[in-house]
């Protein structure tokens, strides 16, 4: 901040009147920015809405308007509700993704406790480490995984995905987590230990409770991310009955080079909904975890 | 299979019950115990069809085999999208269980063949009642003289041409139906149907502004339809002891060929995928694609006054003959299955003409049996409006025509690499698109196949 | 996240008093056990196979015998495999740096609005972040279909001629990138607004009577403060990116004349389609060492900021 003080200081009240003016041009190009990305943002989703409520037959006439409806239908969504096998996607995919969570958080909470709070050997290494794991891409882990999970007698099965995601959300979560406790104070902890509480009581007593918002912004991120997993599915799951939605729709939806476009769209939305409610209610924990993980300095 | 099997939901409840034969029976999941009270458990994995009817014809057949043959079944449909196809392949030869019986695409018989179980004696039996079989199934599915899978009936499909007979009268001055009408008596101008008359009505109908739908990236679709017009000029790129044979004046002409006819196709062609052509006739922006009937199937459903008009003929002949692309399936079973003689027994009695029969009625004659002698069903002719519209779809002996699968006769190993990476339509793609000539287009095809050589 | 985060492991030293460090000794034991099934987790799922997939990449095609690197000097000698290496950075670097921009941008505008509006806004903004990528892409494909394209329908309304969205090189490069760029601002945006949440307005306030201009507190307060954020979430993006499969593969596959093809597209294509695993895997490894010492570099530095801060 030297380089600032060194500036010239201008004149208090001109100051003040460039500083409103500068605020309000401020909130101006924020609205600007704002709306442009906006419309960036929401164009394919607004489409895919109007996709799906069109009849197969509307979405293939090129003579109609691809932004409009003209003769709107739910049918796309009722038949997906109704037939198929969509709902046992939709009820395999929470089942996964809720276990998954679960299992991540068990797995990167305890991790990160010991790796923020009791420095032992290798503690540095693991943690890199951990980072260094998404290093490795899915689809070069996917062959030598086909024997694992063979091995295991589980592929074809729903559970494969419940042992294969935590691979792909734990060490973020852990990351996070390691960065929200170790900004507990560490007055805190010491306190507890002459108190003579054992490591696994100050765990559960005062980190856990302290760190909620953290563990809150880590399970957001680990349901999203097995929610929306698509190459281990695709690569393990074959039976219609155990797959979960993102291959499900791909793969009952499209059958060679024909396309349901209505029922994807609304496939597509629908299976947009539980991360968009899971955000809408938990995005202000989410963003007050990180930021409690980031404050510490 | 206990324990080890694929524990479906439904299935696996079925088979507690049978479980409950023999008490032993899950400790010992090398044993096929079941085998002697009952058929045993069989899992199979099937091409999931593009029309639904199609999926529903096959469990029908597949269900009652099952329960006349006291067989438990499992079945799957699974998807080429995405190729989930080719990875349920990968991931089941690597992990040694999943289904008995598969659907293998096009090169995967060659690529697993170590891992199949030999069906000669299945298709020797066949061969005696069914008759002659067309080569390409032979160089696809037998490997070292011995038939590592049966080609199959559903999936297996024709890629001749489908046009519009309104457009290509219109504009083009050519009567399709005249030429290769619904029955054996093809028109006097059948014989004229070749690559040059091609390029006059693309021409034409580029500018009437319904440009032929010929897709030239990299997905079977374009290979196929390139593939033959490669083979009708006579441009073979490697030969079948796997020498490159692609400096030749064949590989010359197709190329001086394209650069003509490319100039009448849409520009984005070289993206193209198996659907962007389906597309491009339904929406009643192309007079002409490449294709089996599931583009008009499609359009009778959701564009019937496109699909009304269409109609399938052969593709059109080259100085070297008539080649009609051809993508065929292959039923084969894995040497890990525990239960290969029922899954042998099922193979044999899918590709029974009366099966067969049924099949093709279910797909809207879709599926393409690979006995010449089961060209003659009478879906073929029924289907319609217009009535008639795939009786030239199956190849018929006045068609003078082959099938065929682009790369053959390149040893499979090369073919696999040539045919999947698309090596045709990017010379193609070279040629026209980065207006490369021609010679250094066939070095650079050397350089590519040198590498695809490597063992 | 953040310095915190990084800080963790040498943050907790045992300040000296004999007890806590013979505690911290038994401890160990504890914290061994805690982190166990991290552990497992790791060397089973990722570092077996990846040691096992090092040692395919080592095999023929056929999975018979042992080459060494030949799969990897085979794959240096062939044109299409640079062109793949090309591809791949310029898709994963302009993909990241673009999604950090608009990321930060957006973290930014968020920020300066009234609470009040700003839940609103920012649940549109993450939409795309919402819809799982396969399929969401699958959307777009569609948005740029040759004949049904909406795209194209908008721009023949204002005149203008219908672009190949997918089918020339320029244009494809631009699709798969806007399309990563689209799905993957969102997360940018949140990790970016916590951070800035967390800079105390104390820091402002002082920058301000200083007399500090817009783009100098930007510099000088909120920069430093979120280095260390914007390091991680770079580098974990970038790897992500590096490996993308989803985008090419549905709407490109590769083409047009393998110009977009990625590394994960490529191997899939070279590994399960054409039937040469070990080289598929050799593709995949490709780009491991170099991300390997990128990311360990990055990491080390921001260990050291949050040291410094601490």
């Amino acid at each position: 901040m030297s380089s600032t003080t060194a500036n010239a200081i201008p004149a208090p009240e001109a100051r003040q009147g460039s500083l409103k003016r500068e605020r309000r041009w401020a909130l101006i190009g924020a609205y600007i920015a704002l709306a442009f990305f906006v419309v960036f943002f929401m164009v394919p989703p607004f489409h895919m809405l109007v996709t799906s409520l069109k009849s197969s037959a509307e979405i293939a006439d090129l003579s109609g308007n691809p932004w409009m409806v003209s003769k709107p239908t739910l049918q796309n969504y009722w038949e997906l509700l109704t037939q198929g096998n969509y709902l046992i996607h939709f009820r395999n995919s929470v089942m996964v993704t809720v276990i998954t969570v679960i299992v991540s958080m068990i797995i990167s909470v305890m991790a990160a406790f010991a790796l923020a709070r009791m420095k032992f050997w290798g503690s540095g290494t693991l943690a890199t480490g951990v980072f260094l794991t998404y290093l490795v891409p899915e689809t070069l882990l996917f062959i030598p995984m086909f024997q694992i999970i063979g091995g295991l007698g589980l592929y074809n099965n729903l559970w494969a995905m419940v042992l294969i995601f935590p691979t792909l959300t734990v060490p973020f979560c852990t990351w996070i987590m390691i960065g929200y406790f170790a900004s507990i104070p560490k007055e805190l902890d010491e306190a507890a230990l002459i108190d003579g509480a054992s490591h696994l009581q100050m765990l559960w007593k005062i980190f856990i409770p302290v760190a909620l918002p953290g563990i809150l912004a880590a399970m957001i991120f680990a349901f999203t991310v097995s929610w929306a997993a698509f190459i281990y599915p695709i690569a393990f799951l074959v039976s219609s009955d155990q797959m979960v939605l993102t291959v499900g729709i791909v793969s009952d939806l499209i059958r060679a080079d024909t396309f349901q476009w209505g029922k994807i769209m609304a496939g597509a939305l629908m299976a947009a909904l539980p991360p968009l409610l899971v955000y809408a209610f938990l995005m202000d924990y989410y963003i007050a975890g990180l930021t409690a993980g980031a404050t510490k300095g | 299979m206990e324990g080890k099997g694929i524990p479906g939901g439904i299935p696996r409840r079925t088979l507690l019950r049978a479980s409950a034969i023999g008490a032993a029976a899950s400790a010992l999941p090398l044993v096929n115990v079941h085998g002697q009270t009952s058929g045993g458990r069989l899992a199979l994995g099937l091409w999931d069809h593009w029309v639904p009817a199609g999926n529903d014809a096959m469990r029908k057949i597949v269900t009652e085999w099952g329960q006349k043959n006291r067989v438990e079944i499992q079945l799957d449909f699974i998807t080429s999208v995405g190729n989930k196809n080719l990875l349920t392949i990968a991931a089941e030869s690597q992990a040694r269980q999943g289904h008995d019986m598969l659907s293998f695409p096009t090169w995967e018989v060659h690529a697993q063949a170590e891992k199949l179980e030999p069906l000669d004696d299945i298709m020797g039996r066949l061969s005696q009642k069914y008759g002659a079989l067309n080569p390409i199934v032979e160089y696809l599915g037998k490997v070292q003289g011995k038939w590592r899978a049966v080609p199959a009936i559903s999936g297996s499909q024709n890629k001749p041409a489908l046009g519009r007979i309104d457009l290509l009268k219109q504009h083009a001055g050519i009567d399709i139906q005249e030429m290769f009408p619904a029955n054996a008596n093809p028109g006097s101008k059948a014989a004229d149907w070749n690559w040059d008359t091609f390029l006059r009505a693309a021409e034409a109908c580029q500018k009437a502004g319904v440009p032929f739908g010929l897709p030239a990236g990299q997905f079977t679709d374009a290979t196929d339809w390139i593939g033959s017009l490669f083979r009708s000029f006579g441009a073979e790129l490697v030969n079948a002891k796997g020498d490159i044979t692609a400096k030749s004046d064949g590989v010359r002409r197709v190329l001086e060929y394209s650069q003509k006819l490319f100039a009448f196709l849409p520009a984005d062609v070289f993206s193209w995928d198996d659907a962007s052509n389906n597309r491009a006739l339904i929406s009643g922006k192309s007079a002409l694609i490449f294709n089996p009937p599931s583009a008009w199937a499609v359009a009778k459903r959701d564009a019937p006054q496109v699909s009304e008009h269409c109609w399938t003929f052969p593709a059109p002949a080259g100085a070297q003959g008539r080649f009609t692309p051809y993508l065929p399936y292959f039923w084969g079973v894995w040497s890990f299955s525990r239960n290969k003689g029922a899954a042998k027994a099922l193979v044999e009695f899918l590709s029974e003409r009366e099966q067969a029969a049924a099949m093709v009625a279910a797909s809207n004659g879709y599926d393409i049996p690979p006995f010449t002698s089961m060209t003659d069903f009478d879906t073929w002719e029924k289907e319609g409006p217009p009535t008639g519209v795939v009786y030239n779809y199956p190849v018929k002996p006045h068609h003078k025509a082959e099938q065929f699968i682009a790369c053959y006769p390149a040893p499979p190993e090369i073919a696999v690499q040539m045919y999947n990476q698309g090596i045709q339509a990017k010379m193609i793609a070279r040629v026209v698109q980065n207006k490369e000539p021609i010679d250094r287009t066939i070095a650079w095809a050397e350089r590519e196949l040198e590498g695809f050589k490597r063992g | 996240m953040s310095q915190g985060t990084l800080s963790a492991p040498v943050g907790a030293e045992a300040t000296g008093r004999p007890m806590l460090r013979r505690l911290a000794r038994r401890n160990s034991t504890v914290a061994f056990l805690l982190t166990l099934p991290l552990i497992l987790l790791v060397l089973g799922l990722v570092v077996y196979p990846f040691f096992y997939a090092v040692y395919l990449s080592m095999l023929n095609r056929r999975m018979t015998r042992f080459i060494g690197w030949d799969n990897f000097t085979f794959l240096l000698s062939r044109e299409t495999f640079w062109n793949v290496v090309f591809q791949s950075v310029l898709f994963a670097v302009s993909a990241v740096l673009l999604k950090a921009f608009i990321g930060f941008v957006l973290a930014h505008v968020l920020h300066a609005l009234p609470s009040k509006g700003q839940r609103k806004w920012r649940g549109m903004l993450l939409v795309p972040w919402v819809i799982p990528p396969a399929i969401s892409t699958l959307a777009w494909w569609w948005l740029f279909d040759p004949s049904y394209s909406a795209f194209n329908w908008a721009l023949l309304g204002i005149g203008v001629d219908p672009v190949p969205w997918l089918g020339a090189t320029g244009w494809a490069r631009f699709s798969v990138i806007l399309v990563n760029v689209w799905y993957g601002s969102p997360f940018f945006m949140i990790m970016y607004l916590a951070a800035l949440k967390s800079v105390p307005d104390q820091l402002y306030e002082a920058a301000a009577i200083d007399g500090a201009t817009g783009w100098q507190k930007l510099r000088h307060v909120t920069f430093p403060m979120m280095r260390n954020v914007i390091s991680i979430t770079v580098l974990f993006s970038l790897i992500v990116t590096f490996a993308n499969f989803d985008i090419v593969r549905i709407l490109t596959n590769g083409g047009p004349q393998d110009t977009t093809h990625v590394f994960a597209t490529y191997a899939f294509q070279v590994g399960i389609q054409s039937g040469d695993i070990p080289l598929g895997a050799s593709v995949s490894l490709f780009m491991f060492p170099l991300l390997a010492i990128f990311a360990i570099f990055t990491l080390r530095g921001v260990n050291k900021r949050s040291k410094e801060m601490a």
